[in-house]
């Protein structure tokens, strides 16, 4: 070791205490924050334990799923992928403008900017069961308010993704457009669609898997589909029926998994 | 066909990249501007295409003055004018084709095109211009797909499409390899002579301008250097545009 290497090792030894100092602190705020989380929530882990019982109870009067009432399922199950594709594809409509206008590089002003980022933010924080719940009260119960509320809400993440995409797509091919004299509608369908479309279908795929879970939910709250039917049989302690909407809906949401990944590895 | 008279630019920062830079290119021109990197090649092609709106000056595009145009008036007068870049700047999700046809929009504004088509005859048009330009096998493959060669001769075939009467090139071979480069300086060579185009290219390769242009134009600090045929440019007044930028 030389002389002059040692008061370089002096100042990292300095600074390596601070380091694992900084990091024990760091330690201490994450353990702090899980207790006030747990304290908040009122985690009971015992009541758990004791509960565990009541719940292997319903587990077992949920076995064997009531395949005979298969008959039954097909209806609510087209009807909470309906809902899901009304709500993916009503959402693209509205989105789709909207982040346009909400897009910095195609904005054609800053008034039409904010208005349109102030929607988008408007329809994402608003939840869906409360849009749902709206819906109901304009429309009344069935599947058609459910497909409304996934629209709506769908148009807050939708709108703020394909504006996003958007904003970072290559801008060189929209400016050469520009200069070949196309108009402004012609470069957005000429150039800024294509540019975009595999992001695009790719984010709309994604919402279609999310959709159809919040589907399932929304029937809670007398938005029709399986959830609507999950509810209904559980109300009526029917468990082994609610177990076999269980399995349906664990196919479906696998099987829009699977279809969502492989059109966007083909489109990729 | 295109004339530029005493156009200044100065930008924002007040950086004087144009000082009275007057510059003629006639029909069947191909005319080369050489210069050292800030000398204001750039500058000039975006003034005349109006992506910069110059300080002053007048850009006359056949009886049209340019300069003073704006909004729709200025989109149209602007359709003779075509440019291609280093880079062949294609829509890369769509298919060669396409990228052709699109230079034609300008001069449609029906509901069709609107929507993302193209009328018939300008897609067997664009597919004729492909030919031109040696690529009508490749007219239904993606434009991302192709080489930087065969792209940036797609941009040309867009250009024509567009039936300019003025081509503008900046830097059209930057990106190239040394023989894709003679290609397409081989292709602005001939369509300028066959089609009666006015080639302003925009180059760094002095050989290349030796080698296919009509006149070339040194450009240092934003003012003409000189404006001679092709033939008659020492090559000691080259060097020194660059020997400038060095100092």
């Amino acid at each position: 070791m030389t002389a002059a290497a040692e008061p370089h090792l002096i100042e990292r030894g300095w600074s390596g205490a601070l380091s694992l100092a900084l990091r024990l602190v760091l330690l201490l705020a994450l353990v702090l924050i899980v207790l006030q989380s747990a304290i908040v929530v009122q985690a009971r882990p015992q009541d758990l334990i004791t509960g565990a019982k009541g719940m292997a109870d319903i587990i077992r009067r949920a076995i064997p799923p009531d395949f005979a009432e298969i008959g039954k399922i097909w209806w609510p199950t087209l009807e909470t992928v309906d809902i899901a594709i009304f709500g993916t594809i009503g959402g693209v409509i509205m989105a789709l403008p909207l982040a346009v206008l909400a897009a910095d590089n195609v904005t054609p002003s800053r008034l039409f900017y904010y208005a349109a980022r102030g929607l988008i933010g408007l329809a994402r924080s608003v939840p869906d069961l409360v849009w749902a719940l709206l819906f109901v009260t304009a429309v009344g119960l069935g599947p058609f308010p459910g497909a409304l509320a996934l629209a709506v809400h769908s148009v807050g993440m939708l709108g703020r993704l394909f504006a996003e995409t958007i904003e970072h797509m290559e801008m060189a091919p929209i400016d050469a457009l520009a200069l070949t004299g196309a108009r402004r509608l012609q470069i957005f369908t000429h150039g800024v669609i294509p540019s975009v479309l595999p992001s695009l279908t790719g984010i709309t795929l994604y919402r279609f898997d999310e959709n159809l879970r919040s589907s399932l939910v929304l029937g809670f709250v007398g938005a029709g589909g399986i959830g609507f039917e999950l509810l209904s049989a559980m109300n009526l302690f029917q468990y082994r029926l609610v177990s076999l909407y269980l399995i349906v809906t664990f196919i479906l949401v696998l099987a829009a998994e699977r279809l969502s990944a492989l059109v966007r590895a083909r489109l990729a | 066909m295109l004339r530029v008279c005493d156009l200044t630019m100065r930008y924002p920062n007040r950086k004087l990249a144009l000082a009275g830079f007057s510059l003629t290119v006639g029909a069947g021109d191909l005319v080369v501007v050489l210069g050292g990197n800030g000398s204001g090649k750039t500058t000039l092609l975006r003034c005349v295409t109006r992506m910069l709106d110059p300080t002053s000056g007048e850009i006359w595009l056949g009886d049209t003055d340019l300069a003073a145009l704006s909004g729709e008036r200025l989109r149209q007068a602007r359709l003779p004018l075509a440019m291609i870049w280093q880079q062949a700047n294609l829509v890369r999700r769509r298919s060669a084709l396409a990228n052709v046809a699109s230079g034609a929009l300008g001069r449609h504004a029906g509901w069709w095109t609107a929507l993302g088509g193209f009328p018939p005859e300008e897609l067997r048009a664009a597919y004729d211009h492909l030919g031109a330009v040696g690529l009508a096998q490749f007219a239904g493959q993606r434009a991302g797909t192709l080489s930087g060669g065969q792209a940036q001769r797609v941009a040309i075939a867009r250009a024509l499409a567009q039936r300019p009467q003025v081509l503008l090139a900046d830097e059209p071979v930057a990106s190239l390899d040394p023989e894709a480069a003679h290609d397409i300086m081989r292709l602005l060579r001939r369509l300028a002579a066959e089609q009666k185009l006015a080639v302003l290219c925009v180059l760094h390769q002095v050989e290349l301008a030796y080698e296919y242009a009509d006149r070339i134009v040194g450009i240092r600090a934003g003012r003409m250097a000189f404006d001679l045929p092709c033939g008659e440019v020492p090559r000691d007044m080259v060097r020194q545009l660059y020997l400038n930028e060095a100092a």
